[in-house]
């Protein structure tokens, strides 16, 4: 089960006191299992380079759906580098190469024959800091099923929207200022609604970048809650630099270090029974 | 010790931040002051060609000077002039010298005038009618006290009998002080009295028209494709560097450009709004092309970013989320290479636009003149009363480039209010 502990009493961000401890005291708690499903990304000797400066070396790494997978390690460990294999973020990059094999349901995603364009529709992102588009809370959330052609009618395109927000956890906040700027969100309901414009078009996979970094505890304990909510439905890799979130959050950890995969496996063993001596001092703080 | 260390190193802090805003306080003081100098100056200058005289004469259409069918034949200045003498009681000597310097009292306007009457109406013909005309440049000049008694006669341009004459003109309530609408409604003329800036402000318009239309949409593609698709590279950094050149080439090398390329190759015509949008244009576009990079750089890249992982393609990504955001800064950058582009003169000069051109232009390949050439072409005249007019073309001139600063700030206002 997960706990809820953070929730303020009125349910809204920011208003009411927080109803548990704080979340930097809460102990790293390990999940019992939960029900995972097959592999839905397959890595396989995955390497990028940079400009021809090598950034992750050989990473193998089966990510399971319906789960979250956290990524941890300390800065510069190529967590990020290898989270942007998935959505071919790198491609954007100039100079960037990735070589081995990522494959998506069996399909290898840097085919010739895969269009970035189409894999990123199935394939979501969740950055950082919160980067709403600079238009209304509604274009943010429609964008997607417009330029992907998802929505055939405005009516539809509404309903699209408003269930989005509403997974996203944000529709009560917004669903009077649907035409205000999204930017004038705080940060915390700016990044929901950035997660509320990537569940719009139906992914299958979400990426998310460190997406607690740039929030308060407050606004933290809401999308660490979504996160949960969402991987009913999703496959969701989590970048994290809060060994105490990766606890939280996610049912499988992966640790990097210095470019390579270093360890991988349930959360619950990596944290209590890592195998690895520098997944240990990672853990308990003692770099990183 | 080290309390009093510290407090002297603070006082000698201060001392430098106070010196520092002083000497900018006086830059800006220095600079205000120029410009305040050079606007006086010319306002000073300028302020008296916008108010002119006319006198306003009764003519006796003498049957025997004045043929119905054809009025235009018939030297009316001369037989006002003479008309004018005869009331006055002045005696004329057998040369008409003193009609001849009446006649210089008025401009040639009268003629025109007179004619336009007699056609409109040719029963006046027998008639005395009042005729309107501007009064010559040098009558008002003396009007507007530009001219002096105090000079000795050999050196004005007015002698003291012709001198005498206006103040009797004027005593008598013939000539009146009025708006000179003239200046704004006509084209140039080799008489100052009838000298306008339409043809020149029609045709700097429609040149800013063509100058536009081929370098905004050129110049921002260029930037767009440079910044956004060009893949880096040697090549890429190569033409950066030269359109970083062409931006500092002196304009009178894209007027020889301009005369070598359209007028002498293409044979496109001599002195046309047409020819001198093209090469304000091509001088425009490297500013442009400079200040929509910038622009385009200075969008967050993380709005570039959310566009791609949504799955927008490169071109959706540019042209819905980053030009956009890119677009007070292009508006810029474009609004105020037109206000360059407008004031540019050299070019204009090398493809025929300094020739004296009286029409108002009516479409993009008759000659015309434009705002800066006929500034140099008034103030290199020799008339004095193109002196004025020339103070009045450059605040013509800068009033234009006020209005276009005007809508690029409310244009820019506009696009960031859309975020």
């Amino acid at each position: 089960m997960k706990f809820n502990l953070f929730r303020a009493a009125d349910g809204t961000e920011g208003g009411g006191s927080p109803a548990g401890p704080p979340v930097i005291a809460a102990p790293p708690v390990v999940h019992s299992s939960a029900p995972m499903g097959p592999t839905k990304i397959a890595a396989r000797d995955v390497s990028v380079f940079y400009s021809g400066k090598q950034a992750l070396y050989d990473v193998t790494l089966d990510i399971p759906d319906k789960t979250v997978t956290a990524l941890i390690g300390p800065s510069g460990c190529g967590k990020s580098t290898f989270l942007r294999t998935m959505n071919r973020m790198n491609d954007t990059i100039p100079g960037a190469k990735v070589t081995g094999r990522i494959e998506m349901d069996g399909e290898d995603i840097n085919a010739k024959s895969v269009d970035p364009v189409l894999l990123r529709a199935r394939v979501g992102m969740v950055f950082q800091k919160p980067n709403p588009f600079p238009k209304t809370i509604y274009e943010n959330v429609a964008y997607g099923p417009r330029i992907h052609g998802l929505a055939a009618s405005k009516s539809e395109l509404d309903s699209v929207v408003e269930a989005s927000l509403k997974r996203a956890g944000l529709w009560e906040e917004v669903a009077d200022r649907l035409h205000s700027p999204g930017t004038g969100l705080s940060g915390g309901q700016q990044q929901r609604l950035v997660i509320a414009r990537a569940i719009a078009v139906e992914p299958e996979v979400i990426l998310m970048d460190e997406p607690c970094s740039a929030l308060d505890p407050i606004a933290t304990a809401k999308i660490e809650e979504l996160i949960d909510e969402l991987r009913e439905r999703y496959c969701i890799v989590i970048v994290t630099h809060s060994m105490a979130q990766a606890a939280r959050v996610s049912q499988r950890t992966a640790f990097f270090h210095m470019g390579r995969l270093v360890e991988t496996g349930d959360t619950e063993d990596i944290f209590t029974n890592p195998r690895e001596r520098r997944t240990l001092d990672y853990i308990t703080g003692r770099f990183g | 010790m080290r309390a009093a260390r510290l407090r002297a190193g603070l006082k000698r802090r201060y001392a430098r931040e106070g010196r520092f805003r002083l000497y900018g306080l006086l830059a800006i003081g220095v600079a205000v002051g120029f410009l305040l100098l050079l606007l006086g100056r010319i306002i000073e200058q300028g302020h008296t060609a916008f108010y002119t005289h006319t006198v306003t004469v009764p003519v006796y259409m003498d049957p025997a000077r004045v043929d119905r069918a054809y009025p235009q034949g018939t030297n009316f200045e001369l037989l006002v002039a003479e008309q004018q003498l005869a009331r006055m009681g002045v005696a004329d000597d057998a040369q008409g010298t003193k009609a001849a310097a009446m006649r210089s009292l008025f401009s040639s306007e009268l003629k025109f005038a007179a004619a336009a009457r007699i056609q409109g109406n040719p029963n006046l013909v027998g008639q005395t009618v009042p005729i309107a005309a501007p009064v010559s440049d040098d009558a008002d000049l003396y009007f507007k006290h530009e001219i002096s008694r105090a000079t000795p006669a050999d050196q004005r341009r007015l002698s003291d009998e012709q001198i005498s004459w206006l103040d009797r003109m004027k005593a008598s309530g013939l000539v009146a002080t009025h708006f000179n609408s003239g200046l704004f409604t006509k084209g140039d003329s080799t008489e100052p009295e009838l000298a306008g800036v339409l043809g020149a402000v029609v045709g700097s318009a429609l040149m800013l028209v063509v100058t536009a239309l081929i370098a905004i949409p050129l110049g921002v593609g260029a930037a767009l494709y440079l910044e956004e698709f060009a893949p880096r590279g040697r090549i890429t950094d190569l033409i950066e560097v030269n359109i970083n050149n062409l931006a500092a080439v002196p304009s009178i090398i894209y007027g020889l450009l301009g005369l070598a390329l359209f007028i002498n190759w293409m044979h496109l015509p001599r002195a046309s709004p047409l020819v001198g949008g093209l090469v304000l244009a091509l001088m425009a576009l490297p500013t442009i092309i400079i200040a929509t990079r910038s622009s385009l750089k200075a969008v967050p890249p993380s709005i570039r970013e959310a566009a791609l992982a949504m799955g927008a393609s490169k071109t959706q990504t540019v042209f819905q989320h980053t030009l956009p955001l890119a677009m007070p800064g292009v508006m810029t950058g474009a609004i105020i290479s037109m206000a360059h582009a407008l004031g540019e003169t050299a070019p204009l000069l090398l493809i025929g636009m300094v020739s004296f051109i009286p029409g108002i232009p009516h479409s993009l390949g008759e000659p015309t003149g434009a705002l800066p050439s006929l500034v140099y072409i008034w103030e290199n005249a020799s008339e004095r009363a193109f002196h004025e007019r020339t103070a009045a073309a450059i605040l013509v001139l800068l009033a234009f480039m006020i209005v276009m600063n005007a809508a690029a700030i409310f244009l820019r206002r506009r696009f960031e209010r859309r975020w």
